[in-house]
C-alpha cells in the first residue's frame, strides 16, 4: 500500500523482462540441438524423446511459413499505405458483365494486416517458448530428471494443469472476437475512413493524429471541439445524476416497502418487478409516444389546465401551447432523468431490499435505546452500511451510465432536434451522450474515423473515473464499518 | 550416431516438402453445351414482393433459352443506401431506392451506369424522373415511380378548395376552430423546409465538387421568408412535428391538414374518411405578397450493382421491371404513380387524388441534389423557426449561422 508508483510499475513489468532474459540464457547455454531449434522448431524436443510435441511444433512452423507466404505478406506489404491501386472497371459486352482490375480494398488490408500481425506475434511467442522448453529438457536430462512422456503430459493437462486446458478456448475466443476487432477499430481512428473515402471504390490511408486534433478544434465549418465539450459535460452530469437518483430512489422505496406499517409488501414488490419484466426497448418507445408534443399526456395536461398553469409560471415557453416534454432542451433533459428513474429503480429496489435485510437489527435497537429518531438512524446506520456494501457497485454504475445508450437514443432520436446551430454542424444534440453521438456519426453519416476517435476518448474517460474512484474508495474501505 | 540419424531424417522431411514438384493435372475441357444459370438477387420493399414476383415471371418468359435463378429479398427503399454501402460487393444485383440516395451511391461507386437501353429509358420516362436518375450527364438508374414527393392533404369537411390555396387563410381558419395545420419542417425537417426558401426564389444546391452546397438563404429575401414562416407559426395553428405524429393527431381530429407524401395516403384516408382530399402546396405571404411553396421532387428508382457477376442481365431485368406495363401493374397493386409518360397519362392514374396533386405540384418541384452537410443545420433552423425564434436572435444572424453549416464541406 505504501509502495511508490515506480515500484509498482516495475513489479508489473518484471515478468516480461524475465521472459526475454530466460530466452537469451537458453540460447547462450543450450547445446547444438537447442541452437538448431531456433531454425527447425521441435528438434530439441524430438532429440529428448518428446517426439510428438516436437513434430507438432515443426508442423506449426511449416504452417506458419505457408500462411506468411500465401496470405500475410500480401497484406503486410500494403499495410503502411493501406492500398494504392484504385478500383477501375469496364463493361465487357462479350462477357456481358463488368471486369474489374485487381484493386486494393483498404479496409480488408487493414483488417487482414492486423490479423497477420497478431498471428505473427503469437507465433514468435510459441517459438521463444519452444526454445526455452528445449533448453529446459536439456538441463533436466543433464540433471538426470525424468522427462515426461507425451501420455503423461496429456494426463497433466486433464488433471493438475486442467486450468490451462479450460482457459484455452475462452482466451482464443476473446482474442479472435474482442481483441482483434478492438485493435482494428482503434486503428481506424488514425485513418481518414469516412464517406469520401469508402472502399471498395475509394482508398483511405493513415493520417496520424489529425483526427484527434480535429475533435478538439472549433472553426466556422468544423465545430467538433465545441460539440465534444458540451456533450462530455452532459454525459458526466447524466451519469452521476442517473446513478444517484436511482440509488436514492431504490433505497427510499425499499425502506418504504420494508416499513413495519406497510401492508401487502409482496404485492408492492411484485408491481415494481413487473415493471422490470417489460423490455426496456418497448417501454422507452411507448413512453416517447406518450410524451409527444401532440400526444396523450399533452392532451390530458391541456384539458386539465396544467399547461396554462406552467405557462404562467414560466416553465413552458410562451410561444407554445403544449408542454415540450421531449423537444425542449431543458425539459428533455429532466424528462430523460425522470423516465430513467422509472426504468431503473426496480433493480435498485431489489438490491437495496437485500442489503437492508442484512443490517443487524441490534444496531437499530441500540440506537433506539440511545434515543435516536428515525432520521438519525437512517443517517448513522442505514446509509453508511449501504454505501459500504454497494460502493463498488455505485462506481460501476456511474461508468455504465456514461454509456447508457438505450434511454437517450430511444427517447430522443426521432423526436428531438437541436436548436444550437453550432452543434448541428457536427450532428450533435444537447441531450446526446458521447456514445449516441458516435452512433449517429457512424450510422447516418458514415464518419467512421471521428466515431472511432470518440470511442477512444470515451474509454479514456471511463478509465480515469474508474481508477480515481477506486483508489479513493479503496483507501476509505479499510476503515471498516462505521460505528 | 542416433542423434545424427534423427537429424538426417528431419532434414529429409524438410527438403521433401519443399522440393516436391507440382505435378500437372490435366484440366478437363469445359462442357460448352451446358450454360451456367444466371443468378440474380433483387431487393424490393416489403409491400412490393408479390408484384415483383409476377414481373420476374414475365421476364423469364421473355428469354426462354436461358435459365435464371432470381431471388427476391426485402429491403426498405428508404434505407437501401445504408445497407448497400455497408458492403457494396455483397449487395443485391438489382435494388429499388428513393432518388435522394442516388448521389451518395454514385460517389461511393456502388451503382452501375445504365448501359442497356439508356436511350429508351430517357425517352419513355418523364423529364423530372430522368433528371433525378442522372448525375453529371450520365444515367445511373432506371426510373420506376414519380410519386415520392410531398403535397398537401386536407380535410374537405373543414376546408374548401379555395381555402387551401394559401397557408395563411388555412391557418387563420384552423386557429379560430382550435385545430392545427401540420408540416414536418422542424425535427428532421430539412426536406420540407427547402420549399419555403426555394419558392421565394432563393437557391440551395450542391456544388461541382459534390461535397458541399452553395446557399444564398442569408440575404434580405431570406430574412423576409423567415419572417413569413414566423408569421404563420405565430397564429398557433401551424405546427412542426414528424409526419407520423401528425397522422396520429389527424386520426384524433386535432390536425385538419398536413403536408405529407403518398406513403401515408392510407392512414390519412382512414383519418379524414370522406373528407380525404389532396392539393398542391399552398402559397404563403412573404413581405406582403403570396409566394408559391416549392418542394423537392421524389422518385423511386431501380439501380444495378456494378460488382454483380451478371451486370448485363441485371440491367436487362431492371429495364424490364420499369417498363410501361410493369409501372402500370405497380400502380394497380400499390398505388405508385408511374414515371413512364404513357402510363402516367392513363385515366386511372390521372384521377387518383394524391397523384393528381403531385402532378400539379411537380411544376414547382426541384430534383434533390443535396450534399450531406445540409440536413442537420436546416433541421435546426426549422426547429428554431417553428418555436417562434424564442431567443429573438436577429434573423439575418440566424440565417448566417445556418448557411455556414449548410455550406460546410461534408464531415
Amino acid at each position: 500500500m505504501a509502495e511508490s508508483l515506480g515500484t509498482r510499475v516495475k513489479k508489473a513489468v518484471a515478468p516480461i523482462g524475465g521472459f526475454f532474459t530466460s530466452f537469451a540464457l537458453a540460447v547462450k547455454k543450450g547445446d547444438i540441438f537447442v541452437k538448431l531449434s531456433l531454425l527447425i522448431m521441435g528438434l530439441g524436443h524430438i532429440v529428448r524423446k518428446r517426439v510428438v510435441s516436437g513434430i507438432a511444433l515443426f508442423l506449426t512452423e511449416i504452417g506458419f511459413f505457408l500462411f506468411l507466404g500465401k496470405f500475410a505478406l500480401k497484406y503486410l506489404g500494403k499495410l503502411p499505405t493501406l492500398g494504392t491501386v484504385q478500383a477501375e472497371l469496364y463493361f465487357d459486352p462479350i462477357l456481358f458483365t463488368n471486369v474489374w482490375n485487381d484493386y486494393d480494398h483498404s479496409f480488408k488490408i487493414l483488417l487482414y494486416g492486423i490479423i497477420s500481425v497478431v498471428i505473427i506475434l503469437l507465433f514468435i511467442y510459441i517459438w521463444i517458448t519452444s526454445v526455452k522448453l528445449a533448453y529446459k529438457l536439456q538441463v533436466d536430462k543433464e540433471k538426470g530428471e525424468e522427462i515426461p512422456t507425451f501420455r503423461r503430459s496429456i494426463r497433466d493437462a486433464l488433471d493438475t494443469k486442467y486450468y490451462r486446458t479450460l482457459l484455452f478456448l475462452p482466451i482464443l475466443g476473446i482474442v479472435v472476437f474482442t481483441v482483434i476487432p478492438l485493435i482494428v477499430m482503434i486503428a481506424v481512428a488514425f485513418t481518414n475512413y469516412d464517406q469520401q473515402h469508402m472502399p471498395p471504390t475509394a482508398l483511405f490511408t493513415w493520417v496520424g493524429f489529425s483526427n484527434f486534433k480535429q475533435i478538439f478544434t472549433t472553426s466556422i465549418t468544423s465545430t467538433f471541439g465545441y460539440t465534444f465539450g458540451k456533450i462530455l459535460a452532459w454525459t458526466l452530469t447524466w451519469a452521476v445524476l442517473a446513478t444517484f437518483t436511482n440509488y436514492i430512489g431504490g433505497i427510499l422505496l425499499a425502506l418504504l416497502i420494508n416499513n413495519r406499517y406497510t401492508r401487502a409488501k409482496k404485492f408492492w414488490r411484485t408491481c415494481f418487478v413487473v415493471a422490470m419484466a417489460v423490455p426496456q426497448f418497448v417501454t422507452l418507445l411507448l413512453v416517447r409516444n406518450f410524451f409527444a408534443d401532440q400526444g396523450i399526456v399533452n392532451t390530458i395536461c391541456s384539458n386539465l389546465g396544467i399547461t396554462s398553469l406552467l405557462k404562467s409560471i414560466g416553465l413552458v415557453p410562451e410561444y407554445l401551447n403544449y408542454i415540450p416534454f421531449l423537444t425542449h432542451k431543458v425539459w428533455a433533459k429532466v424528462m430523460i432523468i425522470v423516465i430513467n428513474i422509472w426504468v431503473g429503480v426496480p433493480y435498485l429496489l431489489l438490491i437495496a431490499t437485500g442489503v437492508l435485510m442484512n443490517i443487524p437489527q441490534d444496531l437499530y435497537e441500540a440506537a433506539t435505546i440511545d434515543g435516536a429518531n428515525n432520521v438519525q438512524k437512517f443517517k448513522a446506520i442505514t446509509m453508511p452500511y449501504m454505501l459500504f456494501v454497494t460502493g463498488p457497485y455505485l462506481i460501476n454504475s456511474v461508468v455504465q451510465n456514461i454509456n447508457n445508450f438505450n434511454v437517450i437514443y430511444l427517447l430522443t432520436q426521432d423526436v428531438y432536434e437541436t436548436t444550437d446551430q453550432l452543434m448541428a454542424i457536427s450532428h450533435g444534440r444537447e441531450t446526446d451522450l458521447l456514445v449516441t453521438w458516435l452512433f449517429r456519426l457512424t450510422n447516418e453519416y458514415y464518419n467512421y474515423k471521428m466515431a472511432s476517435v470518440i470511442g477512444i476518448l470515451v474509454f479514456v474517460v471511463c478509465t480515469v473515473i474508474t481508477l480515481v474512484a477506486f483508489n479513493v474508495f479503496l483507501k476509505k474501505n479499510k476503515e471498516g464499518e462505521m460505528q | 550416431m542416433k542423434k545424427l540419424s534423427v537429424l538426417l531424417i528431419v532434414m529429409c522431411l524438410v527438403s521433401s516438402i519443399f522440393a516436391g514438384g507440382s505435378s500437372e493435372t490435366p484440366v478437363a475441357p469445359a462442357d460448352a453445351a451446358a450454360k451456367a444459370p444466371i443468378d440474380l438477387k433483387v431487393w424490393v420493399g416489403e409491400l412490393y414482393v408479390d408484384a415483383t414476383a409476377k414481373m420476374i415471371e414475365s421476364f423469364k418468359a421473355q428469354y426462354p433459352e436461358e435459365t435464371f435463378n432470381i431471388t427476391i429479398g426485402i429491403e426498405s427503399e428508404s434505407t437501401c443506401k445504408d445497407t448497400i454501402l455497408t458492403d457494396p460487393e455483397a449487395a443485391a444485383d438489382v435494388f429499388t431506392f428513393a432518388d435522394d440516395q442516388l448521389l451518395d451511391l454514385v460517389n461511393a461507386g456502388a451503382i452501375q451506369e445504365v448501359l442497356v437501353n439508356a436511350d429508351g429509358v430517357k425517352s419513355a420516362n418523364g423529364e423530372g424522373a430522368v433528371a433525378a436518375a442522372t448525375v453529371n450527364g450520365k444515367l445511373y438508374a432506371y426510373p420506376m415511380s414519380a410519386s415520392n414527393g410531398y403535397f398537401l392533404y386536407y380535410d374537405a369537411r373543414f376546408f374548401s378548395e379555395d381555402d387551401v390555396k394559401s397557408f395563411n387563410t388555412m391557418v387563420e381558419k384552423a386557429a379560430s376552430a382550435g385545430k392545427k395545420v401540420g408540416m414536418q419542417f422542424g425535427v428532421d425537417g430539412g426536406w420540407y423546409l427547402y420549399g419555403f426558401f426555394k419558392g421565394a426564389g432563393l437557391e440551395m444546391v450542391i456544388n461541382e465538387d459534390g461535397t458541399s452546397n452553395s446557399c444564398n438563404w442569408n440575404s434580405a429575401r431570406g430574412v423576409e421568408v423567415a419572417q413569413g414562416i414566423l408569421d404563420l407559426v405565430a397564429s398557433g395553428a401551424f405546427v412542426a412535428d414528424s409526419t407520423s405524429n401528425l397522422v396520429s393527431a389527424a386520426a384524433d381530429g386535432n390536425v385538419v391538414a398536413l403536408v405529407d407524401g403518398t406513403w401515408d395516403s392510407n392512414p390519412i384516408m382512414d383519418a379524414f374518411k370522406e373528407g380525404y382530399a389532396c392539393a398542391k402546396l399552398p402559397t404563403f405571404k412573404v413581405a406582403g405578397e403570396d409566394v408559391q411553396t416549392a418542394s423537392f421532387a421524389g422518385y423511386k428508382l431501380i439501380g444495378v450493382n456494378p460488382h454483380s457477376k451478371n451486370v448485363g442481365w441485371a440491367m436487362r431485368l431492371a429495364d424490364w421491371l420499369t417498363n410501361e406495363e410493369n409501372q402500370v401493374l405497380r400502380f394497380q397493386t400499390n398505388g405508385d404513380g408511374p414515371s413512364n409518360v404513357n402510363a402516367a397519362a392513363d385515366d386511372a392514374v390521372r384521377t387518383n387524388p394524391a397523384i393528381a396533386a403531385l402532378a400539379t405540384q411537380s411544376q414547382y418541384a426541384t430534383v434533390q441534389r443535396v450534399a450531406g452537410g445540409y440536413w442537420t443545420p436546416a433541421a435546426t433552423l426549422g426547429t428554431i423557426l417553428s418555436q417562434g425564434n424564442p431567443e429573438k436572435t436577429d434573423l439575418l444572424k440566424l440565417l448566417d449561422t445556418a448557411v455556414a453549416g449548410i455550406t460546410a464541406p461534408s464531415l
